[in-house]
């Protein structure tokens, strides 16, 4: 491959493979910012993946297929709603029961579907892989470089950037995402001035669990809906928790997040071809072990992390003050 | 009409049992209609699971040892993130804590092994793996206390960080990486059962039980009787229901959570090394998920060693039981095991706030929206 061509596909792969982080952590900056720790993000891209993977098959219908896994990872964000919010279960331990559960469910489900020969495979549904092709935008995406990198790519891509702006956006300018903020910070205080704590945590749980679960399905098409012993979702649900620390709970910089943690993420794929276009250059890329690509993402939240609580006296950390505590009325 | 919520003082211990067993048997009911809609028999499946397919088995005592040495090492991490949790310090790092300990374990296996004693090997590794995992559960605890940084978040990317160094012992064939196997093209983790391995005493005629399953049950025993009956474990109890009311009583508050964390960790380091001084080889699946399943066994068990270890040795039958159960029924695999545990865990979150809450009819014409 010729070197230009070698970075073109480095930088597109940045953006194709890592796109369901974006899902993930916009997701969680959602349910986050209501003041709940939701640590079953891995459990319930998996439940969306599975259930929107299958039925947009059956029904050959890529929105299906949507709808489906939103539906589905809302429902596990109603499941953990009701038992933080409503019995006030702990939110860590219903969070990581999410995920076992989560992943018990996704392999259940696989399995059973593959034991009875009707696994879907995704070539054979047209309107699934159609919908899924890069779109070619007349013009951009005849640019060279910046047009395959930029301009040509499928839907979920654009979809999950408008996504995260929306979700700043809703935020950072509505009154809605104001109130959520509040009750993030101090649900006794939001409380007292007449906003429905408990309802726009429930509404704003299953929404963001419903982003995720977009990206799980969006995992599923990515590799092509083949169904092996490793689960789609390998991980990403747990580096969208961390991308949400280092994105300081802000959607926009989720964007630019993704796209540093996704660059280390094709570095550990795409190094050795890197290597081999620039030998001189960028030989020693080669001789980095993968597993540093693979830890990179998790080291850098852990230092962000540290930082960002040394200087959190300015103010400047977005943290939700009430993250992980359940409210109870009686007890303000 | 509505209905609004409240705190109950006191829940009797026989009502408590019947939201439990309520709350399992829900669980169970869930599964059985999930097996039914494969065309597994449920009863014929939850038979074999719960009995470990030991019935009629001729080898049942060594499904047996095999079942205990998976419960000593969950045992042991739920009763040491239960020391954590007791003072709500979210150690979420068993994992990351567990795995640092068997390093350093399998480390001193080979490098002390071959020349030294058994036993002094065996005490070498327990002590070292201790150590090292404690130090590893010290950095987010001074963190946390210098600078109130999140340890829940914190533990968990430092799993991380012990799981793919792990990862690349485990994967990187070179001359100084004395944890492959030589002889081999890919990289296998060597075995030192040969060399080192806890010793096992002969119960009836064929059962070998290993010294571990005894020392985690009197280490349960100790840590029991160290947070019901010492100082410290008063503290910690102070600690966790309060801290401004520890500061008030004039304990040194960063103190004992700094002590508190280590020995947690530590303790989640000894079960590892007890893990890797039984199976005699390090590998990339060693904690066998234990620092995860730990939180959910010690929040289950309420923080109680006692109940700990009852859990533990229940959800041990699950796992344990779904393996062996997979021999018959091909379709069912482990993940139904994990979809059941999740459905358990979910139920008896649930009985809990019936035994923690009551809920109270409104009085007619009261506004009051609970």
């Amino acid at each position: 491959m010729d070197k230009l061509g070698v970075i073109t596909s480095f930088l597109f792969n940045i953006v194709v493979w890592n796109i369901p982080l974006l899902y993930g952590t916009v997701g969680e900056i959602l349910v986050e910012k209501s003041g709940s720790l939701n640590l079953g993000v891995e459990g319930i891209m998996a439940v969306g993946a599975i259930f929107g993977y299958i039925c947009g098959c059956f029904a050959n219908s890529l929105s299906v297929g949507i709808a489906v896994a939103f539906l589905t990872a809302a429902l596990c964000g109603l499941l953990f709603a009701f038992l933080t919010v409503t019995l006030h279960a702990n939110q860590n331990i219903t969070g990581l029961t999410l995920t076992t559960f989560g992943l018990g469910v996704y392999f259940f489900v696989g399995n059973s579907i593959k034991a009875v020969n009707k696994w879907p495979v995704m070539g054979d549904y047209s309107s699934i892989t159609k919908g899924f092709a890069p779109a070619h935008i007349p013009g951009l995406s005849d640019i060279p470089v910046i047009g395959k990198v930029l301009f040509r790519h499928n839907l979920f891509i654009y979809l999950g950037i408008a996504i995260a702006i929306l979700v700043w956006w809703y935020l950072k300018h509505t009154t809605p995402g104001l109130r959520l903020r509040a009750i993030g910070e101090n649900p006794g205080s939001a409380d007292s001035v007449g906003i429905n704590v408990n309802r726009m945590k429930y509404i704003h749980i299953c929404i963001g669990c419903g982003i995720m679960g977009i990206g799980g399905y969006y995992m599923a098409l990515n590799m092509s809906g083949s169904f092996n012993s490793t689960c789609w979702i390998n991980g990403y649900g747990w580096i969208s928790v961390a991308l949400v620390i280092f994105a300081n709970w802000s959607p926009v910089l989720a964007i630019l997040g993704t796209f540093l943690f996704g660059f280390f993420n094709t570095l550990r794929v795409s190094g050795s071809s890197l290597a081999a276009a620039f030998p001189e250059a960028l030989g020693w890329l080669a001789k980095i072990p993968t597993q540093v690509y693979q830890a990179l993402p998790f080291f850098i939240t852990a230092i962000v992390l540290i930082v960002t609580s040394v200087g959190s006296k300015r103010g400047k950390s977005g943290l939700p003050a009430s993250l992980g505590l359940n409210y109870f009325r009686e007890e303000r | 009409m509505g209905f609004h919520i409240v705190k109950r003082d006191h829940c009797p211990f026989w009502q408590r049992c019947l939201f439990y067993l309520a709350a399992v048997v829900g669980a169970l009911l869930l599964g059985a209609i999930l097996l039914l809609a494969i065309d597994v028999n449920p009863l014929d499946y939850y038979f074999k699971m719960f009995t470990m397919g030991t019935v009629g088995n001729r080898i049942a005592h060594k499904t047996f040892m095999n079942y205990l040495n998976q419960f000593v090492p969950l045992a042991l991490t739920s009763v040491a993130l239960s020391l954590a949790f007791k003072m709500r310090f979210w150690n979420i790092g068993g994992e990351g804590q567990f795995i640092v300990g068997a390093v350093t374990a399998a480390t001193v296996a080979f490098k002390l092994g071959p020349h030294a004693p058994t036993w002094l090997t065996l005490i070498v590794m327990c002590l070292d793996a201790m150590l090292v995992a404690g130090i590893f559960g010290l950095i987010p605890a001074l963190l946390k206390v210098k600078f109130g940084t999140n340890e829940t978040l914190m533990t968990l990317m430092m799993n991380y960080l012990a799981l793919y160094f792990l990862f690349f012992l485990g994967e990187t064939k070179a001359s100084w990486n004395f944890f492959l196997q030589e002889g081999s093209d890919r990289p296998v983790f060597e075995k030192f059962s040969d060399f080192v391995a806890f010793p096992t005493f002969p119960l009836g005629e064929k059962f070998q039980l290993n010294l571990t399953v005894i020392l985690t049950l009197i280490l349960g025993i100790l840590v029991f009787l160290y947070l019901k009956y010492t100082k410290h474990g008063y503290e910690i109890s102070v600690v966790g229901d309060s801290i401004g009311t520890a500061g008030y009583a004039g304990m040194n508050v960063k103190w004992i959570i700094l002590r508190t964390v280590f020995l947690s960790a530590a303790l989640i380091g000894l079960a590892a090394a007890f893990k890797v001084g039984t199976s005699g080889v390090l590998s990339t699946a060693v904690t066998n998920d234990v620092g995860w399943t730990g939180i959910i066994v010690a929040w289950l068990a309420h923080l109680n060693p006692v109940m700990i270890f009852i859990v533990s040795a229940l959800i041990c039958v699950l796992q344990h039981g779904s393996v062996q159960a997979n021999a018959d029924f091909s379709r069912v695999d482990s993940s139904f095991a994990n979809m059941l545990q999740g459905l358990i865990l979910f139920a008896v979150l649930a009985a809990d706030f019936f035994t923690r809450f009551r809920i109270v009819r409104n009085a007619k014409g009261d506004k009051n929206h609970g």
